[in-house]
């Protein structure tokens, strides 16, 4: 791919940060999707964040997506939490009649990883050496 | 014997002046030729520096017409090189913009003006002659008006529509084709004639979707209508497609400047969802974002495909009913969204989706 990335894809410790850099549309969004899933078993991730901020929309398909990437990583063993949905998108979400299931949600990227470390409790070896490269 | 000699003399000095001038010619070609390297101008120089010799041979002293011959070519030739550097600096001045014909362009020529006469040809009668006695006798409206006890504006209107419908003659006379269905012509004349409500009604944008023929034909009739502002046209073919449309859309409503970033986000969402559907159903089709100032400020999004129709529309509106992945909330969620929302779909034919919302709604 050139030009600007779309995505990113970084690793914290035992936890994963994505962020969605601009508007994907539905084969960018799928790649994305493969692409996490893959990354979550690699690093052996417990948690990751998906930052959507810079989303101008998140219209069925990309909401099904977030749906579906949250589903797959807890069946990989990782939980997924979605952050950064600005408050129009997310009026939209709830007038169009969707909502992202399971997949937790925090307000930004900070409220994200405290809601991780709450959750994926007790940190095991690979959390602690987060703690020690941070 | 001196009356003699003085008539010989008289009647020598022309010839030899020119036997003189013959013999500097071999002379004069040598200094030409070794400062000019283009044989054909080298050669003028040289006949004009003969020229000016002769003519001076009378006043030139003997024995210095040689002298005088080589001068002379040098001036000539210097003459020359200035002139031609003076025409080399103004050379963008006179550069011809025409094109120089083509071989083929007497024929192009001739199947232009069969085209038009043949375009012409299918005029009625009236429109026909208002046509000709307006552009080419070149009377003007009002005294064609009072010719035919009409007014000039009326007059003007039927120019136009003569125009419009000239223009979708020489077309179909230029390209050979006759229109495969019976809506072709009003369809091609809307859009000739640049009339939106006529389009709406002949449903043109439609038809454009369903016919190749109307497809081609009317791309240089859509580009000789002004620039719209108002209007966006964007045609699906893909995925990206949907983000170019939702962002069009946005960015036309947001121009407007009665829609908060809630309802451009839902306009958006809206026309992501029926884009989508356009992709995915039909594969291919056009969504019109347009500006509405009746019967209030608003925006209107038509999204059309000729692809294989709902059979089922009510139940397509359900929430929860679909055949792809996507929750089945595209349609039932665009209703939601917009404040008006129409479907129209024919099995084998095609749908079209129409939405508007409102400003300052909500």
């Amino acid at each position: 791919m050139t030009g600007p990335r779309l995505v990113s894809i970084l690793r914290q410790g035992s936890y994963l940060i994505a962020s969605i850099h601009t508007a994907l549309d539905d084969t960018q969004m799928t790649a994305f999707q493969h692409d996490l899933v893959e990354r979550i078993g690699r690093d052996r991730a417990r948690g990751v964040v998906i930052d959507v901020a810079a989303l101008d929309v998140l219209d069925s398909f990309a909401s099904w997506t977030l749906r579906t990437i949250g589903e797959v990583a807890r069946l990989r063993g990782a939980v997924t939490v979605v952050v950064g949905i600005q408050p129009e998108v997310a009026f939209a979400m709830v007038t169009l009649g969707m909502d992202t299931g399971s997949v937790h949600t925090a307000l930004d990227l900070e409220e994200g990883l405290e809601f991780l470390d709450r959750v994926v409790g007790p940190r095991r070896p690979a959390a602690a050496a987060r703690g020690g490269s941070a | 014997m001196p009356r003699v000699e003085a008539a010989e003399w008289v009647g020598e000095p022309p010839v030899r002046d020119t036997d003189a001038v013959a013999a500097l010619i071999p002379m004069v070609r040598r200094i030409v030729a070794a400062r000019v390297a283009d044989v054909t101008a080298a050669e003028d120089l040289v006949q004009e520096t003969l020229a000016r010799v002769l003519a001076a041979s009378g006043r030139v002293e003997p024995g210095m017409l040689e002298p005088y011959a080589i001068a002379t070519a040098r001036n000539v030739v210097a003459t020359a090189w200035r002139e031609e550097d003076r025409q080399r600096r103004n050379q963008h001045r006179v550069v011809d913009l025409t094109a120089p014909d083509l071989p083929e362009g007497g024929l192009l020529a001739e199947e232009e003006r069969s085209a038009v006469a043949a375009a012409l040809a299918r005029l009625s009668e009236r429109d026909r002659q208002a046509l000709l006695a307006h552009e080419v006798s070149g009377r003007d409206t009002r005294s064609l008006a009072s010719e035919l006890g009409s007014t000039a504006g009326a007059v003007a209107a039927q120019l136009h529509r003569a125009r419009a419908r000239l223009r979708v003659e020489y077309l179909l006379a230029r390209d050979r084709t006759e229109p495969p269905t019976e809506r072709c012509r009003p369809v091609l004349f809307a859009l000739s004639s640049g009339d939106r409500r006529r389009q709406r009604e002949v449903d043109a944008g439609r038809h454009l979707l369903e016919c190749d023929v109307c497809a081609a034909l009317s791309q240089p009739l859509l580009e000789r209508a002004p620039q719209r502002d108002d209007e966006v046209r964007i045609p699906i073919g893909g995925d990206a497609d949907v983000v170019a449309a939702r962002q069009a859309a946005r960015e036309l409503a947001g121009r407007l400047g009665c829609f908060s970033p809630t309802d451009l986000t839902l306009l958006a969402t809206a026309v992501s969802e029926v884009t989508r559907n356009i992709v995915k159903f039909a594969g291919s089709g056009e969504v019109v974002v347009e500006v509405l100032d009746e019967p209030r400020r608003g925006v209107q999004v038509t999204a059309r495909d000729a692809g294989p129709g709902i059979p089922d529309v009510e139940r397509a509106l359900q929430d929860g009913y679909s055949t792809y992945a996507g929750l089945g909330l595209g349609l039932p969620g665009a209703r939601r969204l917009m404040d008006e929302f129409a479907i129209a779909s024919e099995v084998g034919r095609g749908t079209t989706v129409t939405m508007t919302r409102w400003c300052g709604n909500r």
